[in-house]
């Protein structure tokens, strides 16, 4: 740490990034001042508030050059596969070849948001027929047409069955493109009969046996389908060894999570920590220069937090938030309300839980895209979110419904209903479309809301407990 | 000493002050909103100051509240109008353990403790159908006066189903139910009913009583009739609904300005 922790412009940041290099940082190849992506088009850069690290700088050039890393890997003559709607299993497994290069597709639905629209994409979705009624990871669609973005895959892996619905639609849509997808099925996760042997799963859940045994022989198939786009074969010891380093990112990520929830100043804004437990699903396209990158931000926040050093004020209330949003900028919104992020459910947890290693390779995968949340029930889901939500001592539940998400016009309600129920805390839902500047009033409002209504509540806790 | 409460809402702005110690109230006032939002809300605060025989040396703090709270630049702090209904509501009807806060643009279900802290809130946030701007659009629409709605809503016999969920679409199905020969007295109940549907959708499972009604919608008749014919329970109107946000605001000036001498 060489600077007082805050968060900063983007213009402070080019004066950051002199000091930082007058003060000898090093920078991977793909650094630079940040400033350099909008003259790219990523325009909303230029609205955002950022860490100040040295460490959050590389964060930010690894995930905002990833589009460079898929066509130097194109060139190198990598196989490019796209792995779409599974979060976090079959990038572990593409990432055991040598020669095959994956990425998250999906992750294009960011793409709006970081353009302000200015790439088109949503309009292109909307001209396939994919309208504004589904989420906005139909820009994924536009991204395909145009090719303005990450090259055409070799292949397209995409998981289907107790997915999201959109997603299923969309891809669908764009398998009829001519885009030729390799579907594998995950079940909707049940509990046991009474009759049926159980599986414990990551995160403490229970699925019959035999949904994992079919889940395995759908990893299967795409193992063989991986194996011969590849030309390699992919043993358990690869396997193994793959789901290791996998879990070397997941362990950085647990350790950044619970210190960037639990220490009393908040030691790294929420944006930041969206992006890094974002590259649990995917790698960023860079599974090696991931765990550097998440090793050099761990540092910084040890550092931080062992010295009582944060980004924020130090009583800024406790929120923990349910779903990824489309802008980017509502994070930083959540701060300057008075809030700070103290636990996350992104829809996949799943993908930040150790996948086990005491159990043959394929059937560890298997078991952790069966603990999906997705796949199971809301309850589920709530039920975990009720337990992060003890963990990290959060105040208040802040639940940001996608647009046109299917999944979320019905969770919602059970989360917010099983929250009250257990925890008796505040629960906000809110909608953010992928640009929300003519709301930005309008969610301001709430979000200060809830800081207050969260903030009051732990003056009257704190008053009883004196007084009594 | 006095401390004041701006409300500085969509369609309105409002002015309470009260008394410092006793928080009674010794003035208010209300103007319409405009794109000059700190001018006009100053404006209207020095007028009731004057109408009051005060001055602004008589006011201790002033806390800003509503939609242009940011835009009045005399607040010494702003409150969300979440914080400020509760606290307001609490104040006229200590009991209440619901409000119901309609207005221009929003409207608002905020769940109270006993002690008038708010546990939990939720607010309407997709579009108009659920806020006065409905009853306005249509009012208009039927050519009569928003004090016209409660009487021809209680003439209705049949009210009509307005199915959107949408106020600009809404205006379309009106449109369409007059072309049909609906009664306006129908379609007034049908789009009352609507309302308090969204209402009653936002508040979920659980609505417990005291219910109190606050916010301009509150003042238009045939209103509360809908929303108690939704909920099921009785539902008590705010003395004064406008002004609970003002009046809450003020009772935090004053809460602020004692901890700060404390």
């Amino acid at each position: 740490m060489t600077h007082a922790p805050e968060r900063i412009t983007l213009e402070e940041w080019d004066v950051q990034y002199e000091k930082l290099h007058r003060a000898g940082m090093r920078e991977p190849r793909y650094g630079g001042p940040l400033s350099r992506h909008v003259e790219d088009g990523d325009h909303r850069l230029g609205r955002l508030r950022y860490d100040n690290s040295a460490a959050a700088l590389r964060l930010w050039n690894f995930l905002l050059t990833e589009e460079d890393r898929l066509h130097e890997a194109r060139a190198a003559g990598n196989k490019i596969v796209g792995t779409m709607k599974d979060l976090g299993t079959v990038p572990v497994m593409a990432y055991c070849f040598d020669n095959v290069t994956a990425f998250y597709p999906d992750g294009a639905w960011w793409i709006p948001c970081v353009m302000e629209g200015s790439d088109g994409s949503l309009e292109v979705a909307d001209s396939l027929g994919i309208d504004e009624s589904f989420c906005p990871v139909r820009a994924m669609l536009g991204a395909f047409v145009t090719g303005a973005h990450f090259p055409i895959p070799d292949m397209l892996i995409c998981s289907v069955g107790a997915t999201c619905d959109d997603f299923s639609a969309i891809a669908q849509r764009l398998n009829g493109l001519g885009h030729p997808i390799f579907w594998w099925e995950i079940p909707h996760r049940r509990c046991p009969e009474r009759d049926e042997a159980g599986v414990i799963l990551p995160g403490g859940l229970t699925a019959p046996k035999s949904q994992v045994e079919f889940v395995e022989s759908e990893l299967e198939r795409v193992k063989a389908a991986l194996e011969e786009l590849a030309g390699a074969r992919l043993d358990d010891e690869r396997l193994s060894a793959g789901i290791a380093q996998a879990n070397r990112v997941r362990q950085y990520l647990a350790e950044l999570r619970n210190l960037a929830f639990t220490a009393e100043r908040c030691p790294l804004p929420a944006l930041e920590m969206l992006i890094a437990e974002m590259l649990a699903i995917h790698f960023c396209s860079d599974r090696p220069e991931t765990i550097a990158v998440l090793g050099e931000l761990l540092e910084e926040v040890k550092v931080r937090a062992n010295a009582g050093l944060g980004v924020l004020d130090a009583g800024a209330a406790r929120i923990f938030w349910v779903n990824p949003v489309a802008d980017l900028q509502v994070m930083n919104l959540l701060e300057d309300c008075g809030g700070r992020v103290c636990g996350t459910e992104y829809l996949f947890t799943h993908a930040l839980d150790a996948i086990p290693q005491d159990v043959p390779p394929l059937e560890a995968l298997a078991r952790c895209a069966l603990a999906d949340p997705m796949a199971g029930s809301s309850i589920d889901r709530a039920e975990r979110i009720c337990a992060d939500v003890r963990r990290f001592g959060a105040e208040a539940v802040l639940i940001s419904r996608i647009p046109g998400a299917s999944h979320c016009a019905l969770e919602g309600q059970v989360i917010s209903e099983v929250v009250a129920e257990q925890l008796d805390i505040p629960v906000l839902e809110i909608e953010v479309p992928p640009v929300t500047d003519s709301m930005s009033a309008t969610l301001r409002t709430r979000l200060e809301a809830l800081v207050e209504t969260a903030r009051c509540r732990r003056r009257t806790t704190q008053g009883i407990r004196r007084s009594g | 000493m006095i401390c004041a409460g701006i409300d500085a809402g969509s369609r309105t702005i409002k002015v309470m002050l009260i008394d410092a110690d006793s928080l009674e109230i010794v003035g208010k006032g209300l103007a319409d909103q405009g794109v000059e939002q700190d001018k006009l809300a100053t404006s209207l605060f020095r007028r009731v100051l004057k109408s009051n025989g005060a001055t602004g040396k008589d006011v201790a703090a002033i806390v800003a509240t509503g939609y242009g709270r940011n835009a009045v630049n005399m607040a010494d702090t702003t409150i969300t109008e979440i914080t400020c209904h509760a606290v307001g509501v609490h104040h006229l009807v200590p009991e209440a353990h619901t409000v119901i806060d309609i207005g221009g643009q929003d409207s608002k279900l905020v769940r109270l403790d006993g002690a008038g802290k708010v546990r939990d809130f939720a607010m309407n946030d997709r579009c108009a159908a659920g806020t006065g701007r409905f009853l306005e659009v249509t009012a208009r629409r039927l050519g009569v006066g928003l004090d016209a709605l409660g009487r021809l809503a209680a003439g209705s016999r049949r009210p009509a189903a307005i199915s959107s969920m949408c106020v600009v679409f809404a205006e379309t199905e009106i449109t369409g139910l007059l072309a049909c020969g609906t009664g306006r007295e129908d379609i007034v109940a049908g789009v009352q009913a609507a309302i308090a549907a969204r209402i009653v959708g936002m508040a979920g499972r659980s609505v417990e009583p005291p219910i109190v009604f606050t916010g301009g919608v509150a003042m238009v008749s045939g209103m509360t009739t809908a929303l108690q014919t939704a909920l099921g329970q009785a539902v008590t109107v705010a003395p004064e609904p406008q002004m609970t946000g003002a009046l809450g605001a003020a009772i935090l000036a004053s809460k602020r300005l004692r901890e700060a001498t404390a």
